[in-house]
């Protein structure tokens, strides 16, 4: 094939001097770490805002929550993120387009925007599991809610939801792990996150395999935290006598 | 206590209960029985105001529950109810589904209400297991539970929606042999079972529906001594046969 292996490029500096290309894959890795993790953090609450209004007893509040989900769930994610980033900050009414055009740098837009787009995409993932979650549950446990006095917050605060998040946590791992996965599509719209730095280096030092194998595995690293974290969360949250528990 | 005047309900055009009127008064246990189908689950939860219903009026304790002025989860929570399925929160220890409800909606402190909790617990003869999860408990043992659940609200009745109908039929008795008790201390009950034994030994009045009609409310003696309807007579030469 009469391919150079060089696994040495990771310890030389870029041609502006200041650092090394490791440090650029280390600064693409925290950027993909901090934006996913934020997106997923409004995810969840959104997501659960809109999982639990399509099961309230109330058809305008049902059907808003459903249009939300549809919205979200049946736009290509690329197309949303280049409306997010390229679109809204042209008719954002009172002057809020300017002003996050002209005010934030240019890293700050694109992290907004990137962050913002996969939350809402994300959260309409996660209102369909928590709608599901909220559904699985045995009919009588509202009505045992209610019946003691409860009113339909606190039964879905103290009855539903924790049973609900506990029968989701493993769709919920599968959508953790996308929305790292899916954090690479913001390199589109220039922001420097992990997929995006590996293809700077493969324009910097002409060796794409050692490029790419890297951001694999620290795709794969990424992962496999998250997984694990989840395996705990889910572990701690076991209900004794209930669902392949001791 | 509850007065139930002419309710009627319709899901879309099928009608669950036509003009459906009776009493509880204060102290008494009516048992609510019919074959299935027949609306009387339906009617129970519209005594609560789980269930809505379109016409008639139902008054507990002098609050209309179809009011919609009507402040509902204050009025449940004087209200007990026990369910089939026994509907304990899984997730919650014994003493935690036992004192939730008198923290969270009667503002009770943590211990009076574990106090009365496990004072209740103890009736019901589970007092070792107020550490457990409802999943590590049998179905008899969850239902009494329920009950002490119920109880530990001080509710001014009491709403039975067939509590026996999931249980094996060992576990039916311990069952019954709390509600009893509660019926023989005073304690208003509306109950919907098939529990005939029951009925004989502490009802007051049975209820007999049918196609979402009560065909029959009578003093247990005339009911089974000499059932008036056709359709009632029917029943019981069916349940009471084995």
């Amino acid at each position: 094939m009469g391919y150079q292996w060089n696994w040495s490029i990771f310890g030389s500096t870029v041609p502006t001097g200041e650092t090394t290309y490791l440090v650029w894959l280390l600064s693409g890795l925290q950027t993909t770490i901090l934006l996913s993790l934020s997106a997923w953090l409004l995810a969840l609450a959104l997501g659960s805002l809109t999982g639990v209004l399509r099961t309230v007893p109330s058809k305008p509040l049902s059907t808003l929550a459903s249009a939300y989900v549809e919205l979200f769930r049946n736009i290509p994610l690329l197309v949303q993120l280049f409306i997010w980033y390229f679109v809204l900050p042209e008719i954002l009414p009172f002057g809020l387009g300017d002003a996050f055009k002209q005010q934030l740098s240019p890293l700050t837009q694109q992290f907004l925007s990137a962050m913002l787009c996969l939350a809402f995409f994300t959260s309409a993932r996660v209102a369909e599991q928590v709608r599901a979650g909220i559904n699985a549950l045995p009919r009588g446990q509202r009505a045992a809610g209610l019946a003691l006095g409860f009113t339909l917050p606190q039964t879905y605060r103290h009855v539903l939801l924790p049973m609900a998040f506990r029968l989701i946590v493993p769709p919920l791992t599968s959508e953790c792990l996308n929305i790292f996965k899916n954090s690479a599509v913001c390199s589109t719209i220039g922001l420097l996150e992990l997929a995006a730095q590996g293809r700077q280096l493969v324009d910097y030092t002409a060796q794409p395999y050692e490029s790419f194998i890297a951001i694999t595995l620290l795709y794969l690293v990424i992962n496999v935290v998250v997984m694990g974290l989840m395996r705990i969360v889910e572990a701690r949250a076991r209900v004794p006598g209930y669902l392949g528990s001791k | 206590m509850i007065s139930i005047q002419n309710v009627s309900k319709h899901y879309g055009t099928f009608q669950v209960l036509t003009d459906c009127s009776t009493e509880v008064n204060k102290g008494e246990v009516i048992v609510v029985c019919g074959p299935s189908g027949s609306g009387k689950s339906t009617l129970i939860k519209c005594v609560n105001g789980l269930e809505p219903f379109q016409s008639g009026t139902i008054t507990v304790d002098g609050v209309s529950v179809g009011d919609p002025k009507t402040n509902l989860s204050k009025l449940r929570s004087r209200v007990g109810m026990v369910f089939q399925h026994f509907e304990l929160f899984p997730h919650m220890s014994i003493t935690d589904n036992l004192t939730i409800a008198q923290v969270k909606v009667l503002g009770r402190s943590k211990d009076e209400a574990t106090d009365k909790g496990l004072k209740l617990l103890d009736r019901v003869g589970l007092k070792a297991h107020a550490a457990k999860f409802p999943g590590q408990l049998s179905g008899g043992q969850q239902q009494r539970v329920a009950i002490a659940r119920a109880l530990a609200m001080d509710p001014i009745c009491m709403l039975f929606d067939e509590p026996t109908s999931a249980l094996d039929p060992e576990m039916i008795n311990e069952v019954l042999d709390v509600m009893v008790e509660l019926a023989q201390e005073g304690m208003t009950m509306m109950c919907v079972t098939h529990e005939m034994g029951f009925a004989r030994k502490v009802a007051n009045r049975i209820v007999f529906m049918d196609q979402g009609q009560i065909v029959e409310d009578d003093a247990k003696d005339a009911f089974f001594g000499n059932p008036r309807s056709e359709r009632a007579r029917q029943f019981l030469a069916k349940i009471l046969t084995h």
